[in-house]
Parts: structure tokens; C-alpha cells; sequence
């Protein structure tokens, strides 16, 4: 992976700028930003409903960016991958139509792995002292549902759950397993099969994607067992005043005209990280090591090389070392609780200052941040 | 406190630009918590703190750590000084609407509503003056003094002026207006001044008394301040023929220095009154030195003719 020569891919990345906020969002190549003013400039129609050449077009790269997905993460089927237009509403889609009694998370989940779940029986399961996966507290729990709903990687510290062996459990519990993948398939080969994860959700967003994307991956039978959750044009192949005939999956999740542009640009997207996915890691975890050997701060989380450095200066707040840091040195990091705030509550931390990496970031750009942490350090 | 600055600051800018009201309402907001002893909820303080903090650390890390450690004070005496600021602002609006002068009754000073400053320059001295405008006393009107308007007016203006001192000519202006408005309600009584060090004084001053011997006191007044810098006996003549004065009868009285006695009595009666410069205007028994500007004679007069 060449990182300088993919950093001339990122049109924003001209300017005097060091982006260090990609667990929010991601940077986009100017491939994908090409592929959707392609949609606009050349098909801007529906797909489907119509026979014209553009729609079928259109119906053509929307398909195409499905089959894309699908081998990015190694789904075997067809049909298991459903657009929606982020990680938050595939969740909730599970949430709201996939039937269970009782279920479980974690105590490290973003907000929206929690509040769907808020309305059902729900177990949380409890991190260790040094805020690892607690895999005894884990064995108790998964006795008592049939559900569970974990992050995969954690957006508060970068810390991945030991996900295959959690994954292994729950299925000789007769557990059905989803996870909320928004900060995992971005950084790493994640292959769905060879996990035999169930239900995953994930952001286009933070993986080179436009807005207002994302995906849920599910298996099948799993999501042919599912119900709909919001219908309406596109969901049905037929209808009467009373009744109606659903399409099957996908299609019966997809309900309205889609995201065309969106969806398309995330088979850009994917279509970009695709030969590179496997060296994405290890790179910014060389940058996480790199900040974490130079830098005297408190860390948050588990202290363990990831694509995310989440830390706290003492007596300092960190909206105040964001705000400093943008306006120093235009390096823009995110600062708060990261949507994760039954965490930080329940640990009495008022947030954290959190530098999150991706493949355009640079050993320079780790060095220049270290630089002015250290500056900012020395205020005090 | 930054944020009853920002809100002072973003009030103002949001008078005139829509994307700053947005942060006078949050301005607003956090003032109003903090001043029930809440925190800001917005962390408008902290934001701006860390904002200003990180453009100085840009520069200079020594200032940056300065105005980090101690930002509450400087903001506390960032408002003070801006309050203050506001409330003299505020005083000197008043005064100039008083007393046509920014700093209050018979004060001089610079006026930023009256930029070119020409209203409180000093006016010209008389050498070593230990004088100020408090110990100015109205001086003796002698009957031949050079007077117009009703004698038992209720309101007297008197100038003790020279015609050869800028600032006495910088005046000129708010005495016509004086005499436009007030002329037919009020006395105005020009008494010679002539600074000595201002070597034709005296002789300017003796050709305006030959002028006002014909009756054309004002007409030569002006063309005597208008043509400050001619003062030789062939100009001050030729003024006198441009005005259709008898010049026989002019240059006589100029050569012969007929009012010079006069006029000398005028300066030690002057002098002994207390006056040290000119122009120094009196309304009735109020004291106003230096060129002052119309308004504060507005004010004077109208409020002696009401009494
Ligand atoms: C771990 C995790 N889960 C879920 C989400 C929500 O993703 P989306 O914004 O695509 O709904 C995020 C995004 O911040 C995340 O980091």
C-alpha cells in the first residue's frame, strides 16, 4: 500500500490539513466522488420500474455495487446484502423485525447498538478491569438469550472483540449473532463466512462511501425468517386493497426509491479498498504506536495498538484539546463522549479526545500531531 | 466572564451579519446560566478559551500558556476595561449633546465626534500664563467698547479675541452663526486682545476700530481673518477700499494710532479678568476658552434667556 500515492486520490487532503476524525467519517477518493456525478451526469433514473436504457442502467450499477459488497466481505449467497442508509438503520431493522424473547450487548456499545434495544429484555454484558472482552461474564449471559447484538470494533478505543470465539459460543448456545461492524469492515478483511457471523451491520461512510450509506449483511434464512420493517413501494411484487405479496430479500428491506447515487458510489468505493483492505491495519496501528511511545497521556479504553488513539490530558477537557489542536494546527480529532455515553457515564469520564486513522494518514502527520499534543501538554 | 464579552462582541456583529446571531443566542444562554451560577451549557467559554489559546500557541507557545493559565482573569479585566470603555463612550455621546463637547463642561480634549479636534485646541497665550478658565472673571465693558445689539439684553456674549491668533480665526464661523441666530436677542461685545506676541496684533486690531468708525466693524473682522497673513498698513488699507470705507478718514485713524491707547486698556483690563488666550467668550458670567464649538454656546445662551 502505497500511502503517498493514495493520498493524491483525496482531493481535500491538498489543503493544510491533517484528518485524524475517519471513525466518524471517512475522506473520499476522487473515484467515488466521479462515480456519482457519473450517475448524475449519465443515468439519473430508477432503477427497475422502468424499461428505458437508463434505468436499466441504473438498476445495472446498483446491482453491481451489491455484488461488489458481497465479495468484499465473502457472503456465499445472493441476496444477503441489503442497502440501508447507515449502520444506525440496519440495526434498528434487526431491532424492529427480527423475532426473539431476549438478548444481550455490551457495555461498550454506541448508541445505536443500545437504543433499539432499550424496548427489549436486554442483558449487558461487563467489560474486565482493564476494559477487555470479559469472556466468563459472557458464558453466564449467553444462556439467557437468543440474541446478541455486540460491536465489533469498539469506535471509543479501537479495541476488537474476540468476535470468532464469541461467535463460536453463541452458536453452540443456539444464539443468533449480529454485529455492529461500522468500525471493523472499514479496516480490515473481514470475511463473513469464514466467521459465520449472522447479522452485520456497517456504514458505507466510514469506509471510503458517501453519506447516507450503509449495509446490513445476514444470512439468508435469516433474513427470510425476518419481517419488514418499513414497506411500501419496491418491497412488494404485487398488492391488493387488503393484502400484498412480498419480494423476497433483499428486496423486501428496500422499500422506496434508493440512494442510486449513494449506493453506487459505494461500489466505487469498495471497488477501490478492495486491493488494499489487507494493509490497512498494521498501518495505522505503526501510527497508534508511534503516538503512543511519544506521547505522556492518560489513555482511554484498552491500551492496545488500533486504528484509533483515544486519550485524555489531565486538568484539560477534550473539546478543549480539539478545539486547540484545530486551530494551532488544523488537525481536526474528534472530542466527547462518541456516542458511547453509557460508557463514559458509567466510568465518571466526561469524554476523550479521540485521533482516529485510516489509510491516507501519514508517519509525518503522526509526528506533527505528537509535536502539538505535546505543546498543548506543556500549557498546563 | 468570555462569554458576556462574546455576547457584548456578538450582539454588535449580529446587528449586521445574520451568521453571528446563531452565537449571540448562545452568548445569551450562557451569560444567562452563569449568572445563576450554572455552567455554560453550550461550552461557549470553553470554546473560545481553547480557540484563542490554540491560535497564539501557533505563534507563541510562552503566550499561548500565559492566556491559557490565566484566561478567567484576563477576561475579567478584558470586560471591566470594555464596560468601561462602553460607559465613557456612552458619557461622552452625552456631553456632546450637552455641551457640543465630549469631556464635559468647559473641558478640552480630544472629541471623537468632532474629529478635526478644532473645538478644544488651546487657543493662543499670553506668555507664562498661571492662569486657568476658573480664575477667568468677567472683565470691565467699557462704554466705548465695540457693542451691538440692545444694551439691557438679557444675555451679554462677549469675545476677547485676536485678529492675528489662528484660533481666534478657527472661531470665526460659530460667531456668525451666534450672530444668524441670537443677533436680535442678545449683546455681543468684542473686546480686544491682542497677543503680544503676535507682532501686527495691535495694528489689526486699531484698523478694525477705524473700520468700526464707519460702521463696517464685521465686514473688516472677516476680511481681516480671511487675509490673516497681510498685515502691512498698504493691505490693511486696500481692505478698506475693497469695503467702499472713507480712506482718508481710514488711513488717518490707522496712522495716527488713534485707538491704540484704547485698545492697550482693553488688554490690561483683559489680563486683569483673568483671561490668558484667545478666544475667550463669555455668556453672561460662563466662561468658554478656546474655539468652542455652536453648540455649547447654544446651550449657554438659550438657557440664560429662559432664566
Ligand atoms: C461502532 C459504531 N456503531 C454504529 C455507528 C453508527 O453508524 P452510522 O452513522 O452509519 O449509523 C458508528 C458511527 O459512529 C459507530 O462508530
Amino acid at each position: 500500500m502505497n500511502v503517498e500515492k493514495l493520498r493524491k486520490d483525496f482531493p481535500v487532503l491538498n489543503k493544510d490539513l491533517i484528518y485524524l476524525d475517519s471513525a466518524c467519517m471517512t475522506l473520499r477518493p476522487r473515484q467515488v466522488i466521479d462515480k456519482i456525478i457519473e450517475y448524475y451526469t449519465e443515468y439519473p433514473a430508477c432503477g427497475e420500474r422502468s424499461y428505458h436504457k437508463l434505468s436499466r442502467r441504473t438498476a445495472e450499477e446498483f446491482e453491481n455495487a451489491r455484488i461488489l459488497i458481497k465479495k468484499f466481505i465473502n457472503c456465499k449467497k445472493d441476496g444477503e446484502v441489503v442497502f440501508t442508509k447507515n449502520a444506525t438503520e440496519a440495526i434498528n431493522l434487526v431491532a424492529n423485525s427480527f423475532e426473539f424473547s431476549k438478548m444481550a450487548i455490551t457495555d461498550r456499545e454506541h448508541n445505536s447498538n443500545l437504543l433499539p434495544w432499550h424496548k427489549f429484555k436486554h442483558f449487558i454484558v461487563k467489560s474486565n478491569e482493564d476494559e477487555t472482552f470479559d469472556m466468563n461474564a459472557f458464558q453466564d449471559t449467553i444462556k439467557k438469550v437468543d440474541l446478541i447484538s455486540f460491536v465489533f470494533t469498539s469506535n471509543l478505543d479501537g479495541y476488537t472483540l474476540p468476535v470468532k470465539e464469541i461467535i463460536k459460543v453463541a452458536h453452540e448456545n443456539d444464539v443468533v449473532v449480529m454485529l455492529d461492524g461500522a468500525q471493523a469492515v472499514p479496516h480490515k478483511k473481514i470475511d463473513v463466512s469464514k466467521l459465520d457471523v449472522d447479522l452485520m451491520a456497517f456504514s458505507g461512510h466510514k469506509m471510503l462511501g458517501p453519506s447516507g450509506t450503509g449495509c446490513l449483511y445476514g444470512k439468508r434464512h435469516i433474513l427470510d425468517k425476518m419481517k419488514t420493517f418499513i414497506i411500501g413501494g419496491d418491497t412488494v411484487n404485487n398488492t391488493t386493497y387488503d393484502k400484498f405479496e412480498l419480494k423476497e430479500a433483499p428486496y423486501k428491506f428496500e422499500a422506496g426509491l434508493q440512494n442510486y447515487a449513494g449506493v453506487i458510489g459505494l461500489g466505487a468505493a469498495v471497488k477501490y479498498l478492495t486491493p488494499i483492505i489487507g494493509d490497512i491495519e498494521s498501518h495505522e496501528e505503526k501510527l497508534w504506536k508511534y503516538m503512543r511511545d511519544n506521547l505522556d497521556v492518560e489513555m482511554v479504553g484498552v491500551d492496545q495498538a488500533s486504528g484509533i488513539f483515544s486519550f485524555n490530558i489531565p486538568k484539560m477537557t477534550s473539546h478543549e484539546i480539539a478545539q486547540m489542536l484545530d486551530s494551532s494546527a488544523n488537525i481536526a480529532i474528534r472530542s466527547g463522549m462518541h456516542c458511547v455515553h453509557s460508557w463514559f457515564n458509567s466510568r465518571k469520564l466526561s469524554g476523550s479526545a479521540r485521533a482516529s486513522f485510516y489509510l491516507y494518514n501519514t508517519m509525518d502527520e503522526a509526528k506533527r500531531f505528537v509535536e502539538e499534543v505535546k505543546k498543548i501538554i506543556e500549557l498546563r | 466572564m468570555i462569554c458576556l464579552i462574546a455576547l457584548i462582541v456578538f450582539g454588535i456583529l449580529a446587528i449586521f451579519s445574520a451568521s453571528h446571531r446563531p452565537l449571540f443566542k448562545e452568548a445569551l444562554d450562557c451569560v444567562g446560566r452563569r449568572l445563576t451560577f450554572r455552567p455554560c451549557e453550550s461550552k461557549l467559554d470553553e470554546r473560545l478559551k481553547s480557540k484563542i489559546t490554540g491560535v497564539l500557541l501557533k505563534r507563541n507557545k510562552y503566550a499561548a500558556r500565559f492566556v491559557y493559565k490565566r484566561f478567567e482573569i484576563i477576561s475579567w479585566i478584558f470586560l471591566i476595561l470594555m464596560i468601561g470603555s462602553i460607559f465613557f463612550s456612552a458619557q461622552a455621546g452625552y456631553y456632546y449633546a450637552r455641551y457640543g463637547n465630549c469631556n464635559g463642561p468647559d473641558d478640552d480634549g480630544f472629541c471623537i465626534f468632532d474629529p478635526l479636534g478644532t473645538a478644544h485646541e488651546p487657543g493662543c497665550e499670553i506668555d507664562n500664563p498661571d492662569y486657568n478658565p476658573e480664575d477667568v472673571t468677567l472683565p470691565v465693558v467699557y462704554d466705548d467698547a465695540v457693542s451691538f445689539g440692545d444694551e439691557n439684553a438679557k444675555v451679554t456674549v462677549i469675545e476677547a479675541g485676536c485678529f492675528e491668533c489662528d484660533y481666534t480665526r478657527q472661531a470665526v464661523p460659530v460667531v456668525k452663526k451666534i450672530l444668524e441666530v441670537y443677533g436680535d436677542q442678545i449683546r455681543f461685545v468684542y473686546m480686544d486682545f491682542p497677543i503680544k506676541s503676535h507682532e501686527s496684533a495691535t495694528k489689526l486690531a486699531e484698523a478694525a476700530h477705524c473700520a468700526h468708525e464707519q460702521d463696517k466693524f464685521w465686514d473688516y473682522y472677516y476680511v481681516l481673518f480671511e487675509n490673516q497673513e497681510k498685515t502691512s498698513n498698504e493691505e490693511l488699507i486696500q481692505h478698506a477700499e475693497d469695503l467702499s470705507l472713507n480712506i482718508e478718514q481710514f488711513t488717518f485713524c490707522l496712522e495716527s494710532e488713534k485707538y491704540k491707547s484704547v485698545i492697550d486698556r482693553d488688554f490690561n483690563n483683559g489680563v486683569k479678568a483673568g483671561i490668558y488666550g484667545t478666544p475667550t467668550f463669555f455668556v453672561n458670567e460662563h466662561v468658554l476658552v478656546g474655539p468652542k464649538d455652536f453648540n455649547e454656546f447654544k446651550v449657554l445662551i438659550e438657557q440664560e434667556l429662559n432664566q
